[in-house]
């Protein structure tokens, strides 16, 4: 009644999944195998989960396909908070999709999860699907240690530096920092503007974050077996950058601090963020125009950035695997990629697509493919998950309500320990 | 779009809901007949049936012993498919190392025994939780009565236009979606732009960090909370005081008491079954506290936030822990159980 029943949500799926222990049946264990029937292509209707607002889009760059090949495309939308729990109940179900799009930072869910076919074998008979026309960051073998290729790159995104060039000029800076001191010292030049003016911004929810640093600093997250390592020099070099700009108060410590409006305003005149932030800054403020720029992010001992785009990927059992296969050519085909582009401004993974015209009319986009090609993804596992909110609410916690360091990063291992024996 | 399936278009027939809460919705529909009017039969759920069988009906003597358990079949069907099943599936998760490898491939799941629950009893981030939750429990179950028996018995004193109006206003915010809740609090509470901020830059008063804010954020939840949970009780109380027959008010005049010792002496003792009632439900309510602090602080900042059933969301959907998220929700219904059944001992004494 007044308050809602989470509990009811922590319950249903391993009701779900117990369910099915119950019966007997287990899940998609028993739904792999096939999809090699060859069948007439005209009653082919392919079931695609797009997600977030994509889905409408998705269903109009997709029509050449159909109109070409005669395999319909089915999409269903699925809004972002959701596809934990759209995931969950088609992996206890067995009932999936026949091609799903995979955020990034959900693909571990999803490869753990058993959903997804390996289609290394299929690669090399699609010309489109291979490995060397994406950037490194997700070629199979960077994403998972087995060898195998569970996902195929479609949408490319990243991380810059966003600066607005007329505060930054005020304030006697004419380019924007390039390396990790000097975006210490301008965002406290900038801080120094007066009250409620800061000269960076932390969002406070991004994870990702001192993961970035940790490379910068030249340093690794996780070791070759894919446990957790930051009790090492480079976390420590990317814990005190991270924790420098709250100590130089450069930054705001308000956990609602809007970005968007913060840029726009000039509060926060630098920032770290991703293609979303343009095509917002651009629409809600039109008039900055000239005023604001984007740059490869200040580097430490290099300028590595977050890959954080979305895949493709076949649902294991999927009973037209060869139409679906066609389906994530098609999508990856450059013409497709560049239509994509066109039609939401979200970047292709196709390295050959940023050479169109529709692309390189765009100096911000040359940025973003500087970017892409020194970006990484995140270690490709959900232990990884619960190690990167540990320690991103280390961070804050010391950040933010003063906890000791030295004790507080001396627990973060122990939990990180912790997480690696699960 | 309607981007936040988990807080607002939740269906309320979902598989478990009522498990935790079995008891509560039992309780819910007593009280809509019942409330300030009479015994509750809370206990005795028995007590009707046993009327039926003495007398005897057109079908004779066994028939009409089997008919009330017909009657009540399918209620009970559902409760034990919706409620004391998931319960138990919950039990026997909760022994076991489930993730979402475990459920595409079951012969993954290993046996646990206890580990998850001794692991949940040495988790800081556990116990932080439990004492928000308590914090939460203190800060808004007294309030909440308080706040809505008084609105109730001010909304009581007219039944004018003007205060059909006030009714209507107080129970609007029971029924708006969470979503849209959180949004516009959300902007009020904001500290770059919110209204309450600007307010305070008027008179001079410096920026407060509503929800970013350790300290200040609980309250800034829980005041929300309070607002949406408000209308509700007020109905509640609202009905059991239009009840009251005018006869005692009458008496109490013709005894010569004033307008607070009417209250104090009169209506207050009579409105004892909706105030039980309304203690029970808010309190399990509170006990269960998740959607305000998920919907606008997602249990921040650095978890100052975070209930129990925040904390055993965040352990099963966003790192996949089934099998120790269930652990946490045993706990959590245990809990509330045992807090509900001390409330019922402790009315039933004063019978």
């Amino acid at each position: 009644m007044i308050m809602n029943k989470p509990i009811a949500r922590v319950l249903l799926a391993p009701a779900v999944a117990g369910a099915l222990l119950l019966a007997g049946c287990g899940g998609s264990s028993e739904a792999t195998g096939g999809g090699q029937t060859p069948e007439p292509k005209e009653d082919v209707t392919l079931t695609v989960w797009v997600m977030g607002d994509s889905g409408t889009n998705f269903e109009k760059v997709v029509q050449p396909f159909t109109a070409d090949t005669g395999i319909d495309v089915k999409v269903e939308a699925i809004p972002w908070d959701n596809v934990n729990d759209r995931l969950t109940t088609a992996v206890a179900s067995g009932k999936g999709p026949d091609v799903t799009q995979v955020g990034l930072s959900l693909l571990a869910s999803y490869v753990e999860g058993g959903a997804l076919e390996d289609i290394s074998g299929n690669l090399a008979s699609y010309p489109n699907l291979a490995p060397e026309n994406f950037p490194e960051a997700v070629a199979p073998a960077s994403l998972h240690a087995d060898g195998a290729a569970y996902t195929v790159p479609w949408v490319g995104d990243t991380r810059v530096l966003f600066y607005r060039s007329d505060i930054l000029e005020e304030a006697g800076i004419d380019a924007p920092p390039a390396t990790w001191d000097e975006i210490r010292a301008d965002a406290k030049t900038l801080a120094a503007r007066g009250k409620g003016q800061f000269g960076y911004y932390i969002p406070q929810w991004d994870a990702p974050l001192p993961v970035s640093y940790t490379w910068q600093a030249g340093g690794d997250v996780v070791d070759g077996e894919g446990k957790v390592t930051i009790d090492t020099d480079a976390f420590r070099a990317a814990a005190d950058h991270y924790l420098g700009f709250y100590a130089d108060g450069s930054v705001p410590t308000a956990g609602d601090f809007d970005q968007a409006a913060g840029f726009i305003s000039g509060a926060a005149p630098m920032l770290v963020s991703g293609p979303y932030l343009a095509a917002a800054v651009r629409e809600q403020a039109p008039d900055l125009d000239g005023k604001w720029g984007v740059t490869t992010v200040p580097s430490g001992d290099n300028d590595m950035s977050l890959f954080a785009g979305s895949n493709l990927g076949i649902w294991k059992g999927s009973e037209h695997k060869d139409a679906a296969l066609e389906l994530l050519d098609f999508m990856a085909d450059p013409a497709t990629q560049v239509s994509w582009f066109t039609t939401t401004g979200e970047l292709p993974a196709a390295t050959a697509a940023f050479e169109d015209p529709a692309l390189t009319k765009d100096p911000m986009v040359a940025v973003y493919a500087d970017q892409l090609a020194s970006s990484r993804a995140l270690p490709i596992s959900t232990r990884w998950d619960a190690a990167n909110a540990a320690i991103l609410e280390t961070l804050n916690a010391i950040a933010l309500t003063g906890a000791d360091k030295d004790s507080s990063l001396k627990a973060l291992y122990a939990t990180i320990e912790e997480i690696n024996a699960r | 779009m309607t981007s936040d399936g988990r807080a607002a278009g939740r269906p309320p027939g979902g598989a478990a809901v009522l498990a935790a809460r079995g008891a509560d919705v039992h309780q819910e529909r007593e009280s809509v007949s019942r409330a300030g009017r009479g015994r509750w039969s809370l206990l005795r759920p028995g007590a009707p049936g046993r009327q039926t069988r003495r007398r005897t009906g057109p079908w004779g003597r066994r028939r009409a012993g089997a008919t009330p358990y017909l009657f009540i079949a399918p209620a009970c069907l559902l409760l034990a498919l919706f409620g004391i099943l998931p319960i138990l599936v919950a039990a026997v998760v909760s022994t076991t190392d489930l993730d979402i490898g475990g459920l595409g491939d079951p012969s993954t799941i290993r046996f646990l025994g206890l580990d998850n629950y001794e692991r949940l009893f040495s988790d800081p981030k556990f116990w932080q939780a439990l004492r928000t939750t308590t914090l939460f429990v203190v800060l808004g179950v007294p309030v909440i009565i308080a706040l809505s028996l008084t609105i109730a018995v001010g909304l009581n004193v007219s039944t004018s236009r003007l205060f059909t109006v006030l009714r209507a206003f107080y129970f609007l915010p029971a029924i708006t979606a969470i979503v849209a809740v959180a949004l516009v609090w959300g902007y009020l509470y904001n500290s770059q732009f919110g209204l309450l901020n600007q307010g305070l830059a008027l008179v001079g008063l410096g920026p407060v960090g509503w929800l970013s804010d350790p300290n200040t954020a609980r309250v800034s939840v829980a005041v929300v909370a309070i607002w949406r949970a408000t209308g509700l009780n007020v109905i509640i109380f609202l009905a059991a005081l239009q009840a009251i027959p005018q006869d005692y008010h009458d008496a109490a005049a013709l005894d010569g008491a004033g307008r607070w010792a009417t209250f104090r002496f009169v209506t207050f003792p009579l409105l004892r079954f909706a105030l039980f009632f309304v203690t029970v439900t808010t309190l399990i309510g509170w006990l269960q506290f998740f959607d305000e602090p998920y919907v606008l602080t997602k249990g921040g900042p650095v978890g100052a936030t975070t209930s129990v059933s925040l904390f055993i969301f965040q352990n099963g959907f966003s790192f996949n822990q089934f099998g120790y998220a269930s652990a946490g929700s045993i706990i959590l219904f245990i809990l509330i159980a045992a807090v509900t059944a001390v409330q019922l001992r402790l009315r039933g004494s004063d019978d």
